[in-house]
């Protein structure tokens, strides 16, 4: 019948299409996720492939435990107890992946708030939607524009990119200070990505705060492959220190031109947390790693209960210490549990509620707790742009092999060592 | 009602395919992430269908498509930043931009025989120095996003909350790209382009202007992905050099690859199959298991390529020829 000569497929197609629009009519009926009672979803947006699956595997550890430890300790005390359940997503490496995990985790589970993307384009593309969809976004990107375009969901609770580049100048002043070292001229590097340029700036900016002269400064791409001539540009400058924001491979590469070239200033200080101290830069440079420093939104030697717990537990399951990424999830997850708490106090009606969670962010001023224990510093608040202003970053030295916490010194668990005893010049 | 009169297998097929794909936002408007799935997967469609002609048809191994993506993106979102100008209007400056800027490529690279694996090597480095190129560019490039405006939403300005209306419109874009393909397919153009990717020696013995064919092909491929860049770029809500992506233009061959050179609808098939299977293997295991997604959807390929070399397109039009040969014995 259907293929009996072509006028007669008319009456065939005629009826698919109405078959058709009867399946819609009746697929349009599909249910809406229902309420899940007794606990809290929140979601997991890291890049777990791709270039920066390093970090991000590492911030989903860190949630992981977080939520482990708050359900441990009774879950949403003012909510009568429920306790978090965490959702994880992929979001690669590009912003087509990132938006489709975000719609995905968001459409799937409807978390009250998600935590992570890391880099900060995927952080602009997945903000855009937790925006629309009126979801808390607690954000592990430290580029400072992410804050910089109105989000009302968003919020930050670590240093920014330009304040770990600040933190980074201003620890070589102090460092040098104490050490008796004449320092006033400085080399600025940085990848060329918007998180390289974000520290270099709050690095220039603190060099002109504090009279330095800026002899060379260096925007070079992230895949960079020969470091030599810059090393010969900063020794030609006579640059008292460097301050550099690398990735992870560039990191290495800098670090044997500058060996290699035996072109060592008093001081190299890395910034922006990667590169350098973290477990694995230290790994693949071996004592080459000795005495390089960066910049870190997480301290591990701070000596609380709390963060001792989390330190000795993740060490025990990974192998090291917990890494930026890690600890800047962890804490901001304990973040989102007093944001949960206070939004339970003060909206008992619907606490849940996007908008009143988002009151209850901004009404934050913890100055103790397990959130406060595992941050940098000892105050957590939110200004209107979603970012702490009295977030601050520490400094971590490898010493003997090793990342010890150096700055600020009354925090300290080794001394820091500078000037660096190979410097050449 | 000449059409209905006239209509085919091939007809029926299309017209009840091109309804269901009318009708997927309205059925899936409750949930947003599987219209973006929809939207990402025409989006690839209309890609991998741009390539097949420079690729499928004219054989030329390309792998420059997120070249000519980006550089629409950045022209249409540049004028959006700039000038306040519609991405409506930016997108089709974006094609014209990117076919420009591909007959500059162009001209040289078949002027001096540049062909398969060396044609394959240049497309595929052209992606990366944009990349650098735009990094560096500070006044319409740089490290920094920067992000279009009315990100609440602005039908005039192609902003919208919804992914609805970016479904319609990279709709639109495929039945553009599919006409365009079949249109040269049957032309003068299309079969000196098929004996071309058949033997370009031979062909130039013939008489056939080897190079101004390619060129138009070129052309055609480089403009359809310069306006869909404009649609990218409003649909992301910013314009970045990392949209100068050199895995996602290998991915684009790959589809035209996989869904049958020179075919049609081949690569729009492997788009369907291939992009969804590898967004619902990541959405499935990614976050459990980080990276097992890839190595299936590897192994899937790897799979496809052994036993339908020819492209996945061929099952079904064996299936389609089978049908055919029995209308015409009834």
């Amino acid at each position: 019948m259907f293929l009996k000569s072509k006028g007669l497929n008319v009456n065939l197609t005629i009826k698919t299409l109405i078959y058709i629009f009867i399946a819609m009519m009746l697929l349009n009926v599909s249910a809406f996720s229902a309420d899940l009672p007794g606990k809290i979803i929140v979601g997991c947006l890291e890049p777990l492939t791709g270039a920066h699956a390093v970090f991000g595997i590492e911030g989903k550890v860190g949630m992981e435990f977080a939520v482990k430890h708050i359900n441990e300790a009774g879950g949403i005390k003012s909510l009568g107890g429920i306790p978090l359940e965490l959702v994880i997503e992929d979001v690669g490496e590009d912003a087509m992946s990132a938006r489709l995990a975000t719609e995905s985790i968001i459409s799937k589970h409807s978390p009250v708030a998600v935590l992570g993307l890391y880099i900060s384009r995927l952080t602009t593309v997945a903000s855009e939607i937790t925006e629309r969809e009126k979801v808390i976004m607690v954000a592990d990107a430290l580029v400072d524009d992410i804050t910089e375009v109105g989000r009302q969901y968003l919020f930050r609770p670590s240093p920014k990119a330009s304040m770990q580049g600040r933190s980074a100048v201003e620890y070589v002043i102090e460092a040098a200070e104490k050490s008796g070292v004449k320092v006033e001229n400085i080399a600025i590097l940085n990848e060329d990505s918007s998180f390289g340029r974000s520290n270099a700036i709050g690095a220039v900016q603190a060099a002109l705060d504090n009279g330095l002269t800026i002899v060379y400064q260096k925007e070079y791409p992230y895949d960079i492959t020969d470091a030599s001539s810059i090393v010969h540009g900063i020794a030609t400058a006579k640059a008292d220190f460097v301050v550099h924001c690398p990735y992870f491979m560039d990191a290495i590469i800098f670090a044997q031109a500058f060996r290699e070239l035996n072109l060592i200033p008093k001081y190299i200080a890395g910034m922006g947390a990667c590169g350098y101290s973290d477990p694995e830069s230290i790994e693949a440079l071996g004592a080459v790693a000795e005495y390089y420093s960066n910049t870190c939104s997480y301290n591990p030697a701070k000596d609380t209960a709390q963060n001792r717990k989390f330190v000795e537990e993740y060490t025990a399951q990974v192998g090291h210490i917990p890494t930026e990424g890690a600890g800047m999830n962890y804490y901001g997850m304990w973040v989102l549990k007093e944001a949960l708490e206070l939004s339970g106090e003060l909206y008992p009606e619907d606490p849940l509620n996007p908008d009143n969670l988002r009151s209850a962010f901004l009404q934050l001023d913890l100055t103790s707790g397990p959130a406060v224990d595992t941050y940098p510093t000892n105050h957590i608040a939110f200004d209107g742009k979603g970012d702490n202003p009295h977030a601050r970053a520490t400094i971590l030295q490898v010493i003997n092999g090793e990342s010890k916490v150096v700055w600020p010194f009354e925090e300290a668990e080794a001394e820091f060592v500078f000037p660096r005893p190979d410097a050449t010049y | 009602m000449n059409f209905f009169k006239e209509m085919n297998l091939g007809k029926s097929l299309i017209l009840i395919l091109f309804v269901i794909a009318l009708g997927i936002p309205y059925v899936l408007r409750t949930n947003q992430y599987q219209v973006l799935l929809a939207t990402t997967v025409l989006l690839y469609g209309v890609m991998a269908t741009s390539w097949n002609i420079v690729g499928g048809l004219a054989g030329q191994l390309d792998f420059a498509a997120f070249a000519y993506l980006g550089i629409g993106a950045f022209v249409s979102g540049t004028l959006f930043i700039r000038f306040n100008l519609s991405p409506w209007f930016g997108m089709f400056i974006g094609g014209l931009v990117a076919s420009g800027f591909a007959l500059l490529i162009g001209i040289p690279l078949f002027r001096f025989g540049i062909k398969e694996v060396w044609y394959a090597l240049t497309t595929s480095a052209l992606v990366e120095i944009l990349k650098v190129a735009f990094n560096m560019w500070e006044k319409v490039g740089g490290p920094v996003e920067r992000c279009l405006p009315y990100f609440s939403g602005s039908w005039q300005h192609m902003r919208f909350v919804t992914y609805a209306p970016f479904y319609y419109i990279m709709l639109t874009m495929l039945v553009i790209a599919l006409l365009v393909n079949q249109r040269i397919t049957n032309s003068k153009l299309g079969y000196y382009l098929k004996a071309i990717g058949e033997d370009e020696t031979a062909t130039e013995v013939l008489g056939v202007d080897n190079r101004a064919s390619k060129l138009k092909a070129l052309v055609y491929y480089s403009f359809l992905i310069g306006m869909t860049g404009g649609i990218y770029a409003s649909m992301y809500g910013y314009i970045h050099p990392s949209f100068f992506n050199g895995p996602e233009s290998t991915k684009v061959a790959i589809l035209g690859i996989v869904g049958g050179r020179g075919i049609t609808f081949g690569p729009l098939l492997a788009a369907l199959l291939l992009v969804g299977a590898q967004e619902f293997l990541r959405a499935s295991l990614g976050g459990e298991f980080s990276g097992l997604y890839l190595l299936i959807y590897a192994i899937i390929l790897i799979i496809v390529v052994l036993f339908k070399p020819r492209g996945i397109a061929t099952i079904f039009q064996d299936i389609y020829q089978k049908f055919k040969t029995k209308e015409v014995k009834k």
